[in-house]
């Protein structure tokens, strides 16, 4: 039996103390999803028609690319909400750390804004461009449909990189076990395409669309749940730190809400890849809505219970024992 | 060029906390936080049990995780190896806490910028010793410059078994600790 009194202060002694809250995981989920939309998006532009012409280009092409800005733009908030010192956050912009994952993101997420909001304006199809206020920009979207495709791979290519960022941004710290596996990257990228796919089934108008996505992501779900049981494998398998480290996911009691985040993860995520598979193989009439909710929810409970448990993981016998 | 650090000699640690009170008062922490902290681990059943006591701080870690994790450069190491914290570049993104095996980081609630242990550099600058190492009646912390190699804390360094806190980060922690029984 060993007891432990400490007389100071860390997130262990005072809960109050919790490094990063749920606008970090929410932040996590809004740039996992973004990341989805804009690989899936161009990979759903290259599979389509110009969209020059009537309005047959399918939703996704288009809507992809204007949630893209827009939902990064809303995490980046939550984030901001974080920041302690809201108005020192130009120092992001006047310092580039090549080992520090937050300096990468800041620089990548500032780059990224722009080069989705040029493919946002160059995807508008011609129909709906009036909805832009300004003559202008009217042109200006008209000149940037003509470089859609170059923007499609650069979105694409800046969409891999987000969705890796999101969990690189938390296995980069060596201090928190839970957190610091390579697996993490891959998870956080699976994840953010997975839920960029059930947001894309959820506003796709086609049903051929629909389909397209449904399937996109019964392959995303299932590497989904293999990469969530080899991260847990690899927890499993480590050291003492890193054991203790996923202990809370199987724990009840004080823990009990991440044991609930697992128990909605093992139920959802199957039975969203149960109901797509139904869906495509035309049993029933079950909608691939309630599907594509699954993973939506599934997808901020993963970054939620990895957020908040990642913190309470460490390195130190004070905690791991 | 001088390479602060200390060394904690835990078997003449009595648990006092008196340094947790010195520090608190030299760099007036914040209510309910501490730049130090003394850990008691206790093991065994009674009667049959064994204490250790182990002051803990900011290790000034030659490779420090803080540093190298600060997206906007605020977290820096001076060239005397103490880790320190610019507070005009902090923008209160807690990288830095996440990064620290050591917990030994938070945020002051009164700047939002992050606060630790800077081996109260400003008494360094006046020939004095930390405020938790003077104050320590027990003697169990020796502070020093491990650039030279006359210095007590080097001399210890040299000739005794010492080890530092979570080696396996691979921090390079400039805190070591002096104990024949360390529990496991």
């Amino acid at each position: 039996m060993k007891e432990i009194s400490v007389i100071g202060a860390n997130a262990i002694t005072y809960p109050h103390l919790d490094i990063w809250n749920w606008t970090i995981a929410v932040y996590l989920f809004l740039g996992g999803m973004v990341a989805g939309l804009m690989v899936l998006g161009a990979i759903s532009q290259f599979r389509s028609k110009p969209l020059t012409g009537e309005g047959v280009s399918p939703a996704s092409c288009y809507l992809s690319p204007v949630l893209a800005p827009i939902l990064l733009s809303i995490g980046m908030f939550f984030i901001f909400l974080d920041l302690t010192r809201k108005l020192n956050s130009f120092w992001f912009y006047l310092n580039f750390n090549p080992m520090s994952p937050m300096s990468w993101g800041a620089w990548g997420v500032g780059a990224i804004i722009p080069v989705s909001v040029l493919w946002a304006l160059a995807s508008i199809p011609e129909q709906y461009r009036h909805y832009l206020k300004w003559p202008k920009l009217q042109d200006f979207s008209f000149k940037l449909s003509a470089y859609r495709n170059k923007l499609a791979v650069a979105n694409f290519a800046l969409g891999i990189f987000l969705g890796i960022y999101t969990g690189v941004l938390l296995s980069g710290f060596v201090a928190r076990p839970l957190w610091n596996s390579a697996l993490l990257p891959i998870l956080f990228l699976n994840g953010g395409l997975s839920t960029g796919a059930a947001l894309l089934v959820l506003i796709a108008r086609d049903p051929k669309e629909k389909l397209f996505f449904t399937k996109a992501d019964i392959a995303l779900i299932t590497s989904e749940i293999v990469v969530i049981i080899l991260f847990f494998y690899g927890q499993l398998t480590s050291t003492a730190p890193h054991v203790d480290a996923i202990a809370p996911f199987f724990t009840t009691g004080y823990y009990f809400p991440f044991w609930i985040a697992v128990f909605t993860l093992g139920i959802g995520l199957p039975l969203a890849l149960v109901l797509d598979v139904m869906e495509v193989a035309g049993f029933a009439k079950i909608r691939v809505h309630l599907s594509a909710w699954f993973v939506l929810i599934g997808g901020l409970v993963i970054r939620l219970a990895l957020v908040y448990v990642g913190q309470l993981s460490s390195l130190s016998d004070i905690v791991h024992r | 060029m001088p390479r602060y650090g200390m060394v904690i000699d835990q078997s003449r640690c009595i648990g006092c906390m008196a340094c947790v009170v010195a520090c608190k008062k030299e760099n007036d922490v914040p209510d309910e936080h501490y730049r130090t902290r003394v850990v008691e681990l206790v093991e065994g059943t009674f009667p049959k049990l064994r204490m250790e006591l182990r002051p803990e701080l900011c290790n000034h870690c030659s490779n420090a995780p803080c540093v190298y994790n600060c997206p906007t450069g605020a977290s820096y190491k001076r060239e005397d190896g103490i880790v320190m914290v610019n507070k005009k570049k902090c923008v209160g993104c807690k990288a830095c806490i996440a990064a620290c095996p050591y917990d030994a980081r938070f945020v002051d609630p009164r700047t939002g910028a992050a606060h630790k242990c800077t081996l109260c550099e400003h008494r360094i600058k006046e020939g004095k010793e930390p405020a938790c190492v003077t104050t320590c009646l027990s003697k169990a912390r020796i502070f020093g410059d491990f650039g030279d190699p006359q210095s007590t804390v080097s001399k210890i360094k040299a000739d005794k078994h010492i080890r530092v806190l979570i080696a396996e980060a691979g921090t390079k922690p400039f805190v070591f600790y002096l104990n024949p029984e360390p529990l496991a």
